[in-house]
């Protein structure tokens, strides 16, 4: 089981895929703007974090916050991050590059919105198995 | 297939889009960019290897003997070798300056005007010795005075006029005072010197050139002015144009984007109930949310081709890189993606598909495809066969056809097909689902990746879609181009 938070404008989808989420074993706190977001993370770290890209407050705010969690917070800096969007960099739908470079913007996987919400328990799962075969041994 | 009395169709090539080129800057009195006056030096310097060229070849006619005295003409000497060395140095001098370091306005001013000035000494030189008042060669600095206007703001251009009427009075006043000796290249002397009788018919003569010289000024500057300020006001309708319809663009764009966000919670709740995240659904409930599912998945696609169109047409200004890329195996991708509706339709696949590696962008090449395919398999009828075909071609390209044994397309209707939501009317007729826009990608990616697409159809026997892929990428990615940073407002 692991401590995921859900981050997106949307409630009645933040509530779906929180549902399935809990479903499949883990803990899902849901954020609906990113202030917020960033607050819950520094009280209590999560495994993976699940970011919308566009919200009231800026169109490419999930980006943002992305770069946020990767280059600012140290504690934060190796979260997984699965970032629920169309965009990225070969199918940019009217971003700079400069927003969605993979290494500019290290997101771990996107997933295209409107998200099958197997796929999104499936990927979530991947993501966490890989984050830690890449995690050091506890000594 | 047998197709008898096909009709075709090719898409004509989009032009190639490339940044407007320069214009003038708007303003009363405009200041030239630098690389106008560039251009415009480098243009002066090849026009002034003609002019080297003349002055050589009359010096060499001159040394021919006797050549020139029978045409009634004084051999030149060594003055026309004299101005063609002058002009050589200078013209190497003044390209040597432009190619280099001048990259800088006033680099460039100074470039241009010293040519002018060069010139006008030059042609004040030529004129002394072929005859200032008995011929007219002092008219040769027209030239010089209506190009000025052309490409010069007012100011500029009334300098260069008053220069070429000083030097030219300069140097009448020089050889009437005795200052200069008496030159030209008339043989008969008496010429000059019947001029020189009557005081009145003398100041005619040398007042005529500089008041010509000014009037042609004052009309080809105020000409040209007018054709700047048109010039000049195009340019901005055509600026304000451009920005109107990538406006337009990226609205539709965030506009469809918006719409997937409240269609995501419909699909996702949905899910929730289907999947029995929610508990068990009687018969009658599974039937309606299989229908609220079937007209989400059409409204997800619908939506998915209007983003796919809107971010073909914007994202002109960074061209995705275009890596060579095996086209059978993305038609092989494009097939199994397709396949499942193909078996729901009783349609099979006959795929010849030959490795065919081109420079390629791969969701663009997968977009294109997979319209193609999907169309084929939509407008067959139940039981049809799909020949697919990717070969390469021995200029390095590949073609890439799709035939189908569907419906056909009405030769008159062929034009129309690519047009965003056209749809003909046996089409809807066969297909009440496809939203129109299928074609309208393909043609987005034609346009952007500079591929060519024909269709070949007859109604009741079949449509064949051939595509062209060229060796070399058409349109490749300019290096060290700097990415913005945010949203971009005016792509394109």
């Amino acid at each position: 089981m692991a401590y995921l938070l859900l981050v997106d404008d949307d409630e009645d989808f933040a509530a779906a895929a929180a549902k399935v989420l809990r479903g499949a074993g883990h803990e899902v706190h849901v954020a609906l703007d990113t202030d917020s977001a960033v607050e819950s993370m520094q009280q209590r770290r999560p495994d993976l974090a699940i970011l919308d890209v566009m919200f009231p407050e800026s169109s490419s705010a999930g980006f943002d916050l992305a770069r946020q969690i990767r280059q600012d917070i140290k504690a934060l800096r190796d979260v997984p991050l699965l970032m629920l969007t169309a965009v990225n960099s070969r199918f940019p739908l009217g971003f700079s590059s400069k927003d969605i470079d993979e290494h500019w913007l290290p997101v771990d996987d996107f997933l295209e919105k409107p998200v099958d919400l197997d796929l999104l328990c499936a990927r979530v799962g991947d993501l966490l198995a890989r984050a830690a075969s890449q995690r050091p041994p506890r000594k | 297939m047998t197709m008898c009395a096909m009709a075709s169709y090719t898409l004509p090539l989009a032009e190639r889009r490339t940044a407007p080129a320069a214009s003038l800057p708007a303003g009363p009195s405009p200041e030239l960019p630098e690389g106008i006056l560039l251009r415009n030096a480098l243009w002066f310097c090849r026009l002034r290897w003609l002019v080297l060229g003349l002055f050589a070849g009359f010096g060499l006619l001159g040394l021919a003997p006797g050549l020139l005295a029978r045409a009634g003409l004084r051999p030149p000497g060594a003055w026309p070798f004299i101005a063609a060395a002058v002009l050589l140095a200078a013209n190497v001098l003044a390209l040597a300056h432009a190619r280099g370091a001048a990259r800088h306005l006033a680099a460039a001013s100074t470039n241009l005007w010293a040519q002018i000035i060069n010139d006008l000494v030059v042609l004040t030189y030529v004129v002394h010795h072929v005859g200032s008042l008995e011929t007219a060669v002092g008219f040769a600095y027209l030239f010089h005075i209506v190009l000025s206007c052309i490409f010069f703001p007012r100011r500029w251009s009334f300098l260069v006029t008053m220069l070429a009427c000083g030097l030219y009075l300069g140097c009448v006043a020089l050889e009437e005072a005795g200052s200069l000796a008496q030159a030209g290249i008339y043989a008969n002397a008496a010429l000059r010197e019947q001029m020189d009788l009557l005081p009145g018919v003398r100041l005619a003569h040398v007042g005529w050139a500089p008041f010509t010289w000014i009037v042609v000024w004052y009309l080809a500057a105020h000409l040209s002015a007018e054709v700047q300020s048109r010039d000049r006001e195009l340019a901005e309708t055509n600026r304000r144009l451009l920005a109107a319809q990538e406006e337009r663009r990226q609205h539709m764009l965030r506009t469809t984007h918006e719409l997937k966000a409240p269609f995501s919670a419909i699909h996702a709740n949905v899910q929730l109930l289907t999947k029995g995240h929610c508990g068990e659904l009687p018969a009658e409930a599974h039937a309606v949310l299989g229908r609220i599912s079937t007209r989400c998945r059409r409204l997800a696609n619908e939506i998915q081709e209007m983003l796919q169109l809107a971010n073909l047409a914007s994202a002109t200004e960074e061209p995705p890189p275009k890596p060579v890329l095996d086209l059978s195996q993305i038609m092989r991708w494009c097939l199994a993606q397709v396949a499942p509706r193909a078996e729901e339709r009783q349609v099979t696949f006959d795929a010849d598909l030959q490795p065919a590696p081109v420079p390629v962008v791969e969701d663009h090449a997968k977009m294109l495809f997979g319209n193609l395919v999907s169309n084929a398999v939509t407008y067959s009828h139940p039981g049809g066969h799909v020949a697919v075909a990717v070969t390469p071609e021995p200029d390095g390209g590949a073609c890439a056809t799709v035939a189908d044994q569907g419906i056909g397309i009405a030769p008159a209707k062929l034009p129309r097909i690519f047009e965003p939501y056209y749809r003909a009317d046996e089409a809807v007729r066969h297909n009440r689902e496809s939203t129109g826009l299928g074609l309208a990608i393909v043609r987005q990616v034609a346009d952007t990746d500079g591929l060519r697409v024909g269709v070949e159809s007859e109604p009741g026997v079949g449509t064949r879609f051939t595509v062209q892929f060229p060796g070399s990428d058409p349109n490749p990615v300019a290096e060290g181009k700097e990415d913005r940073h945010g949203l971009s407002p005016a792509r394109g």
